[in-house]
C-alpha cells in the first residue's frame, strides 16, 4: 500500500472504529432494523389474527352444518371463520366484549355485534344462513335434486378490470415510496455526519495537527468513506432484516419484485451518498463552528428535499417526462430510478446511462470538492467564501 | 515569502536548526512565527523561498519526520489517548505495531501509563497539554515544531514542560519552540531566533548572542538616597523601590559603579552580568526598526 492510499485508509478505518464500535451505533442499529421489522411483520402479528381470522358466537338453535357452510362461504373471501358455541347470550356475549369473539348469533335469527357491525361478516353470515334456509325450503317443497341445483345455482358474473392488475401496481408504488423515504433518511442522516465531523474537526483544530501529517484531499476521502462504510453497513443490517422478515412475514402487500427492488435501493444509496457527501464535506470546511452549519448545509438538503418531492411526484406517474429525466439527473436520480424500478421493469441501458451519469458527476464534484475542502478547512476564523477556499488551495 | 493581501508577513526568514538543539523562536504577536511554522508543514503556502531541510526541499516524505503541535491545541477529546496516540504515529507512517509501542511509551513518559483508555477530555487541563505535545512527537520525529507551548502553563507546567523538551532535545530531535514570553523561556533554550515584522532580527546561540552584546545588565539594590549611577550609555530600564536595573555597556567599570553605590548607602545586592533575553529581544528589535 504506497503512502497516500495508506493514509486514506487509517482515516477511514478510525471514522469506522470511532463511530461503528460505539453502543450508541448498536442500539440505533436494532432500533432500526426493529422498526422495519415490526413494520413488515405487523399484519402478521396483529392484522393476521383480525383481518383474516373470525370467531363466530352461536347461541341458541341453529343448524348442524351452520359451521360447515359458514367456512366454506368465508374462504371464498380469504378469511378463515371458526364457530363457538355458547350456553345463553350472556356467557357469548362476555366473550364478545373481550373479543374472544366477532359477533354473537342468536337463534340463527339475530346478529349481536360488540360495537359496529363488520359488514363483510355480516354478509357471510346471512348469506350462510341464507344457504340453509333456501335448503331448508327444497326439502319442505319436495324438489328434485335437478330443480334445486337450478334454484341454488349461482349466477355467473365475469369480472374484468379496466387497468391491469392495479393492486399489485399499488404495492409496487408503495415499496418505491418507502424506497424514497428510506434514502431520503439514510442520505441526509450520513451526509449529516459528514458535515459534523468535518466541522468538529475544524472547530477542535485537530485539524493542523491531521494536516501536519495528511494531505487535505486524503483526510477528505478517509472521511467520507469511513463514513459512508458505516452507513452502509447500518443500512445494508436494516435492509437483509427487512429481506428475512419478508421471507416470514407472507406479507400480501409485497409484491415478488421486493427483493430485487431493496437490492437496488441499498446500489442507489451508496452512489447518492457519495454524491451529497461530498458536498456537505466541503461545505463543512467553510465554517469554524457547529453553530454555523445550519444555514450552510440549506443549499444541500433543500436540493435533496427537491429530489425527495420529484420521486413522489414520480409515484403518481412513473411513466411520466418528470419521471424519465429525474431517473437521470444526478442529485435526483437515485430516488427517482428507485420509484421506476420499484414500478416496474427500466431498460438495463437507461439505468447504465443513470448509473454512469452519475459516477462522472460524483468524480467532477469530488475534484471541485475536494479542492474547496483543501482550501477552507486551514481557514480558522468566520465564513470562509466559495471564492476564497477555491483560491486558497492553487496550487 | 508569504504575503496575506498586502500584508507580507514572512519576508526573508531564514535561519537553521541542529539535531539535538532547543531553539527558541521567539518576536512579538503577528510577527510571522506561526506563518513560519505552518509553512514547514505546508499548511500555508509560500509566494517564494522554500523549506529545507537536510539540504532537501522539504516535502511530504520530510514532514513525516516532523512534528507539529500547533498553537490552538486540538485533539479528538472522545478518543481514547492511547488510541489516538497510535493514530497520530500510523498518520506519519509508523507500522501498526511499532505504533502502538511509541503510544504506550509516550504516555508511560508522561505518566499517563494508566490512562490509555481514558477519553481525552476525562484529563485534566494539564495532562491534555501534555497529551498535544506527545501527539506531535509520537512518531520519534527529527524536527519537532511547537507553536507556543508554554503558554496558558502555569510556573510549575512551564517547568515540567521545559524538562520534557530537553529530554527530547537529549534524544537527538531538533526542537524549535515560539514564544512571546521571553523571560518565560530565558532557560529553556539553547539557540535563539528572533523574528519581527516577518523578517529574523537575531538569531545564534544564546550565551554567545549575551557574550557578544555591547551591553551589561548591571542591578544594584541600594538602601539609602535615591542613587542613580552616573553613566554615558545607561538608560534606566526598570526600578523598583530600592532595586534599579540598567543596562550599561559591557566596558563599564564595575568597581567604580559599585564604589558610587556604596557611597549613596547599604548595598544590599549587585549584579553585573549579560543582558537577558528581553534585553537582547528591545536591542534586536529597536536595531531593526532603526536599520
Amino acid at each position: 500500500m504506497n503512502g497516500a492510499l495508506k493514509r486514506v485508509w487509517l482515516v477511514t478505518r478510525r471514522e469506522w472504529n470511532q463511530r461503528a464500535r460505539t453502543r450508541a451505533f448498536r442500539i440505533s442499529t436494532l432500533i432500526s432494523i426493529g422498526i422495519v421489522v415490526v413494520l413488515i411483520m405487523a399484519p402478521e402479528i396483529y392484522g393476521g389474527g383480525d383481518g383474516n381470522r373470525r370467531t363466530i358466537g352461536l347461541v341458541g338453535a341453529s343448524s348442524a352444518q351452520l359451521p360447515e357452510v359458514l367456512e366454506a362461504s368465508s374462504d371464498q373471501l380469504g378469511l378463515s371463520v371458526k364457530t363457538r358455541r355458547f350456553a345463553d347470550e350472556p356467557a357469548g356475549q362476555v366473550a364478545l366484549r373481550s373479543g374472544d369473539v366477532s359477533v354473537l348469533l342468536v337463534d340463527q335469527q339475530r346478529l349481536v355485534w360488540k360495537a359496529d357491525p363488520d359488514e363483510q361478516l355480516q354478509g357471510i353470515v346471512i348469506s350462510a344462513v341464507g344457504a340453509l334456509e333456501r335448503q331448508r325450503a327444497i326439502e319442505d317443497l319436495g324438489l328434485t335434486s335437478e330443480e334445486a341445483q337450478r334454484l341454488l345455482r349461482a349466477p355467473e358474473l365475469r369480472s374484468t378490470s379496466l387497468e391491469r392488475a392495479t393492486e399489485e401496481q399499488t404495492a409496487r408504488a408503495d415499496l418505491g415510496r418507502i424506497g424514497v423515504v428510506l434514502l431520503f433518511v439514510a442520505i441526509a442522516f450520513y451526509c449529516g455526519f459528514v458535515l459534523v465531523g468535518v466541522v468538529e474537526e475544524k472547530s477542535s483544530r485537530v485539524v493542523e495537527v491531521l494536516l501536519s501529517r495528511v494531505r487535505p484531499t486524503e483526510l477528505f476521502a478517509g472521511k467520507i468513506l469511513g463514513i459512508g462504510l458505516v452507513g452502509l453497513a447500518q443500512f445494508a443490517l436494516v435492509v437483509v432484516s427487512a429481506l428475512v422478515a419478508l421471507s416470514f412475514a407472507h406479507n400480501t402487500l409485497a409484491p415478488d419484485t421486493t427483493p430485487s427492488t431493496l437490492g437496488w435501493i441499498v446500489f442507489w444509496f451508496v452512489l447518492g451518498y457519495a454524491f451529497y457527501a461530498v458536498l456537505y464535506a466541503a461545505a463543512g470546511s467553510l465554517v469554524s463552528r457547529q453553530e454555523e452549519t445550519q444555514s450552510l448545509q440549506l443549499p444541500m438538503t433543500g436540493v435533496l428535499f427537491v429530489a425527495y418531492i420529484l420521486a413522489f411526484v414520480a409515484t403518481e406517474s412513473p411513466d411520466g417526462a418528470a419521471a424519465l429525466l429525474g431517473s437521470f439527473i444526478p442529485p435526483t436520480a437515485p430516488m427517482v430510478m428507485i420509484v421506476r424500478i420499484a414500478h416496474g421493469a427500466v431498460p438495463w441501458w437507461q439505468i447504465g446511462l443513470s448509473v454512469g451519469l452519475m459516477v462522472a458527476t460524483v468524480y467532477g464534484i469530488v475534484q471541485v470538492a475536494g479542492r474547496i475542502y483543501a482550501g477552507g478547512v486551514l481557514r480558522f476564523g468566520g465564513r470562509v467564501r466559495l471564492k476564497e477556499a477555491w483560491r486558497g488551495a492553487e496550487s | 515569502m508569504k504575503r496575506f493581501g498586502d500584508v507580507v508577513a514572512l519576508d526573508g526568514a531564514t535561519f537553521s536548526v541542529a539535531p539535538g538543539r532547543i531553539v527558541g523562536f521567539l518576536g512579538p504577536n503577528g510577527a510571522g512565527k506561526t506563518t513560519t511554522m505552518r509553512a514547514i508543514f505546508g499548511l500555508v503556502r509560500l509566494d517564494r523561498g522554500e523549506v529545507r531541510w537536510r539540504g532537501k526541499r522539504v516535502g511530504p516524505k520530510e514532514r513525516a519526520r516532523f512534528g507539529y503541535m500547533p498553537e490552538e491545541r486540538g485533539l479528538y477529546p472522545k478518543m481514547k489517548v492511547g488510541e489516538q496516540l497510535t493514530y497520530f504515529a500510523e498518520l506519519s507512517g509508523m507500522s501498526e505495531e511499532s505504533a502502538t509501542e511509541a503510544a504506550a511509551g509516550w504516555l508511560e513518559r508522561l505518566h499517563l501509563g494508566d490512562r490509555a483508555d481514558a477519553r481525552l477530555e476525562e484529563l485534566s487541563h494539564g495532562n491534555q497539554q501534555r497529551m498535544q505535545l506527545a501527539a506531535a512527537i509520537v512518531h520519534d520525529p527529527e524536527l519537532a515544531v511547537l507553536d507556543e507551548p508554554f503558554s496558558g502553563l502555569d510556573p510549575l507546567g512551564v517547568e515540567s514542560l521545559a524538562e520534557l523538551l530537553k529530554q527530547i532535545a537529549a534524544m537527538g530531535v531538533a526542537v524549535v519552540f515560539s514564544s512571546h514570553q521571553l523571560d518565560l523561556v530565558e532557560d529553556v533554550c539553547e539557540d535563539v531566533v528572533i523574528i519581527d515584522h516577518g523578517r529574523i532580527v537575531m538569531s545564534g546561540v544564546v550565551e554567545e548572542l549575551k557574550a557578544a552584546s555591547p551591553h551589561r545588565s548591571l542591578e544594584v539594590t541600594v538602601n539609602g538616597e535615591p542613587w542613580v549611577p552616573i553613566l554615558p550609555s545607561g538608560t534606566v530600564t526598570n526600578k523598583q523601590g530600592a532595586r534599579l536595573r540598567v543596562l550599561v555597556d559591557a566596558t563599564a567599570d564595575v568597581e567604580e559603579i559599585l564604589a558610587t553605590a556604596r557611597q549613596a548607602g547599604e548595598v544590599t545586592s549587585f549584579t553585573f552580568e549579560p543582558p537577558s533575553l528581553t534585553d537582547l529581544f528591545l536591542d534586536a528589535i529597536s536595531e531593526g526598526q532603526a536599520a
